[in-house]
């Protein structure tokens, strides 16, 4: 289509053509004037006077003819398509990712006309659409994808369609419109939507998990959870938390019920954990029968639990200058609580007194083991015999108790390991070491244990060494101990003695289950707190030995060689990410390792990672089920770090299945678009075409010297008419 | 004769047996405790007698009193103890081997020197305790000498009466006063520093009351009218302050102090 029109010369500057119209019009405002002041005699000079001015103006302006060739260009409309996981939720007709993409195509023949250019948002700037592409974000943020198109240069679009279910992070489900308004008005086009899904499925799902405060070891803590139920038998939704431990049964920690007839309801569990650190625990609902979407049934989350005070069982079976200086240091630290008991009188012990003279009380280990284990953090058992002590019947507890994450030291002396008849025991399975079976119990020859190389890298050991270098003191002897158990960390080994030609462990460390346990062979640690080693340090080493040991066992991260974190939700079938921080001063490569909590699944698998000397590293392992996992991370010989995670199937994106067109609705009265359902995208307003000039040509009116010309001419016969009416 | 001292005078019967036996076992023992203590005998008990430059020497009859107080405390409780008497120099580095010493005499000591305040200082700086038992209180000259010292190496820490709740009394029996030798004070002072004594100032010549002889002789006789009573309580109170110095406050936890607080009310209603 070819279009004509006038123009002025191309060759005029703006300035310029505003300075001679303006001459042109000063002129003939003179001329007109000079008529009004002179009369009639003066009609034919102000005639000519006029001819000659506008001949002038054109001589200056030399217009031209303009001949365009146009066309007509379909609107640009901008498609943003919802790609959270939430789209992957499925119903009859098959997910809502299907379901977008049924209505890309509809929009793409319903807008035959127009331009457009299909993008996906989730959790940040939007991208090119993929309809093949699974729908992995975890967020559905439409407000950065509105705010990427905003700042994106070059054509603006008409109009922006928006195909979601709803349920979008944001703008939130409150005031939806009031968050949309600032980017309306910066884009200043019309945002249309289109809903995904027009009701609710039949559906029981948690739809928020909530603790009231951060949970501590021991201390009650109140979860809130909120079920919401739709279009099924909601009255009566059983409830239950449980625990997950490493190789152990899961373990019910609270149970309710709840009544969600209204669509929603909730209930208030209190819930006790007694190990501190990363928890995993597992809320789950029975849904009602006919419910269509399982992913969403159940939780799995991981609690951060703080502890307020270390709570120790230290139980000596005798005493000495040893265990002196360990309830010392025990006692000096405020953040922890020790409940004690030490065996004071034996069996052949006379006292030469009555009971009542006596201030003496009766050692309550069945009550100890029986009731008020699982209060306490950890256990110390100090060269207390197994058998003469009454201990024995309860060591599988005790096993049990560190296997479902309770923390054991066993510190030695005559009366502990094989000479405290714990060899063959239960006890066994969860100490670091192996014990001798037969032959001697402990050897009386002094002398200086060594560090191993795990030793001398261990963060736990950091402050010993920090103090006294690679010295220790001398030690009276040792027990006899086997061969570290697997996984087990040496930290201190005897310079002579060894077991199958390996040096004999004195300090080892150990995981087992979801405990932790030490095994330290030695009765002289108090040469650390006294003795001229010891003086020359002020006896500030034996606070930092078991600073080390205790905060290891309990897991504070100044002890751990590194740090462990999720790079974002743990999603089954998603490849897992996790970041590892290295502690300072911890160097060498990096193995992670990740191992199923629960008993039946005990496949694990490891990634090894080359130093890179870098504080920070990545680790991307494949994709999981659902459920705990339990992560270790060691960083060169030092002992490995361990945290908890949990992977879920749904996650919170799922939490809600409902849709949600009312925010759709808001959104697009916001914006002055429309809402329409996704089978009603014919009824979306279409924008005008854009016209767009592809050649331009230009014609002089009159050739420039005949404008000239006729200026001049005409000025002439002006002059002349001037004369003639007797003007100068 | 109370039932305190019948069995008193039963135990010195049944201990005479004993009493030779551990004897022959601590010669045997002496050549090797000079090497090395051993795995399980690091940790016990051991009274060690503290010399100084000006305090004359212990007479043998109370320096003997420190390997009857080990001898005791081995056979009434569980707690292992050194019986060989191991003398220090208060100038000896090793003197910061172990927590425990013992200061005793008759009569007054001169002024410590400077490295001898200096070195009790860093033994009493790491945690140790100090026990300081007066032979002769009547005159008092030890007891008033050596505090006048010990004031000078803790000039900090003032020297208090021990209330007679402390731990010291119940860390094994329940001793309603300190007794010794002689009947003396019904209290002890002491030099506190954070919740733990860290000298203990006897003024009833405890160790004169653990003196001993051959058999199951006790060498000095013991001022008060019924004498096996009495050294029965002095021995009592040598134990539970070696149970106060292997345990320090473990008596005071909650989990004993119900307990003890009702004996001590039947004991009183008596």
């Amino acid at each position: 289509m070819n279009a004509t029109s006038l123009a002025l010369s191309d060759d005029l500057s703006q300035i310029g053509t505003i300075v001679a119209f303006s001459l042109v019009v000063v002129s003939l405002g003179l001329l007109l004037a000079e008529l009004r002041r002179k009369g009639k005699p003066f009609r034919a000079a102000f005639i000519w006077g006029t001819l000659a001015t506008l001949a002038f103006a054109g001589a200056v302006f030399r217009p031209v003819h303009v001949t365009a060739k146009q066309s007509s260009l379909g609107p640009r409309v901008v498609v943003l398509v919802d790609e959270s996981r939430r789209m992957r939720m499925r119903d009859q007709k098959g997910t809502r990712s299907d379901a977008a993409r049924q209505a890309v195509e509809d929009l793409s023949r319903h807008f035959t006309d127009a331009r457009l250019t299909v993008l996906g948002f989730g959790d940040g700037e939007p991208r090119p659409y993929v309809p093949e592409r699974l729908a992995t974000d975890r967020e559905s943020d439409l407000l950065s994808a509105l705010g990427a198109l905003a700042r994106a240069p070059g054509e603006r679009p008409q109009s922006v369609v928006v195909v979601s279910d709803g349920r979008l992070t944001r703008p939130l489900e409150t005031e939806p419109g009031g968050q949309i308004q600032q980017w309306a008005s910066n884009l200043q086009i019309p945002i249309h939507t289109v809903g995904l899904v027009r009701s609710a499925p039949k559906d029981a799902s948690l739809r928020q998990v909530r603790a009231a405060g951060a949970a501590v070891a021991h201390q009650p803590l109140r979860i809130s959870v909120e079920v919401g139920c739709e279009g099924l038998d909601c009255s009566q939704i059983p409830v239950k938390i449980r625990e997950l431990l490493l190789g152990e049964q899961p373990v019910v920690l609270a149970a309710g019920v709840v009544n969600a007839e209204n669509g929603i309801g909730r209930a208030e569990l209190e819930v006790t954990l007694d190990r501190a650190g990363s928890r995993v625990l597992e809320v789950s609902i029975e849904p009602p029968s006919g419910d269509t979407i399982a992913e969403n049934d159940t939780r799995t989350l991981t609690f951060s639990v703080a502890r307020e005070r270390v709570r120790l069982l230290h139980l000596a079976g005798r005493p000495t200058y040893d265990v002196r200086a360990l309830r010392n240091w025990l006692k000096s630290d405020e953040s922890v609580d020790v409940v004690a008991f030490f065996i004071l009188r034996g069996d052949f012990d006379d006292p030469g007194a009555s009971e009542s003279e006596l201030a003496l009380i009766r050692f309550p280990v069945d009550e100890l083991f029986t009731q008020h284990l699982p209060s306490f953090d950890a256990v110390i058992l100090q060269d207390i015999d197994a058998i003469k002590y009454k201990l024995e019947p309860h060591l599988v507890r005790l096993r049990d108790y560190v296997q479902k994450g309770g923390g054991l030291i066993m510190v030695g002396g005559p009366s502990s390991f094989a000479g405290g008849n714990y060899a063959g025991t239960p006890i066994d399975q969860v100490l670091p070491v192996e014990q001798p079976r037969q032959g001697k119990a402990f050897d009386s020859e002094e002398f200086v244990p060594a560090y191993t190389e795990a030793g001398r890298a261990a963060p736990v050991t950091r402050g010993l060494r920090t103090l006294l270098g690679n010295d220790l003191p001398l030690m009276a002897g040792t027990n006899l101990l086997g061969l570290p158990r697997s996984g087990a960390i040496v930290l201190l080994q005897h310079p002579e003695l060894t077991v199958s030609g390996k040096p004999m462990p004195t300090l080892a460390l150990g995981e087992a289950g979801d405990g932790r346990s030490i095994a330290l062979g030695l009765d002289s640690t108090q040469r650390l707190a006294f003795g001229q080693l010891a003086a020359s340090v002020q006896g500030r080493a034996y606070g930092a030995l078991w600073d080390g040991l205790l905060g290891w066992l309990m897991r504070d991260p100044r002890y751990e060689a590194a740090r462990v974190e999720l790079e974002h939700e743990c999603i089954a079938g998603e490849p897992l990410e996790l970041v590892v921080h290295r502690l300072p001063g911890m160097a060498g490569d990096v193995d992670v390792s990740l191992e199923p909590l629960l008993p039946t699944r005990r496949t694990s698998l490891t990634q090894h990672l080359a130093d890179n000397h870098s504080a920070t590293l990545n680790a991307t392992l494949p994709p999981q089920a659902a459920g705990g996992y339990a992560v270790r991370v060691s960083v060169g010989a030092a002992p490995p770090t361990r945290q908890d995670i949990a992977c879920e199937r749904g996650g919170s994106a799922w939490a809600d299945s409902r849709p949600d067109n009312a925010r759709l609705q808001a959104i697009s009265s916001t914006s002055k678009g429309t809402f329409v359902d996704r089978d009603q995208i014919d009824q979306l307003p279409r924008t005008d075409s854009v016209k767009v000039t592809r050649e331009r040509r230009t014609r002089p009116v009159l050739p420039a010297w005949i404008w000239a010309l006729s200026a001049s001419l005409l000025l002439g016969a002006h002059w002349i008419a001037r004369r003639r009416g007797g003007l100068a | 004769m109370t039932m305190l001292g019948r069995r008193e005078r039963a135990l010195g019967r049944r201990a005479f047996s004993e009493c030779v036996l551990l004897s022959a076992a601590a010669l045997v023992t002496q050549t090797w405790t000079r090497r090395a203590k051993g795995f399980g005998q690091e940790g016990g008990f051991n009274p060690r007698l503290l010399g100084t430059s000006g305090t004359p020497p212990l007479d043998p009859e109370r320096e003997s009193g420190l390997s009857r107080w080990a001898w005791e405390l081995v056979r009434r409780t569980s707690a292992p103890a050194q019986l060989i008497t191991e003398h220090i120099a208060v100038d000896d580095p090793k003197l910061e081997n172990e927590p425990f010493a013992v200061w005793a005499g008759s009569h007054a000591v001169k002024p410590l020197l400077g490295t001898e305040r200096r070195a009790l200082r860093r033994f009493l700086d790491l945690g140790g305790v100090l026990f300081v038992d007066d032979g002769d209180p009547g005159r008092g000259e030890f007891g008033q000498s050596a505090r006048a010292e010990l004031a000078r190496v803790l000039p900090e820490v003032p020297i208090a009466v021990l209330p007679e709740q402390h731990v010291i009394y119940k860390s094994y029996y329940l001793v309603e006063r300190p007794v010794g030798r002689v009947l003396g004070p019904t209290s002890m002072e002491a030099m506190v520093r954070g919740r733990q004594v860290q000298v203990l100032f006897s003024s009833h010549d405890l160790l004169g009351a653990l003196a001993h002889g051959s058999g199951e002789t006790f060498s000095l006789p013991m001022e008060g009218e019924n004498e096996a009573e009495m050294r029965q309580r002095a021995i009592r109170l040598a134990v539970n302050i070696a149970m106060y110095v292997l345990c320090s406050d473990y008596k005071d936890d909650q989990v004993h102090a119900e307990e003890l607080m009702r004996r001590r009310g039947r004991a009183h209603s008596r």
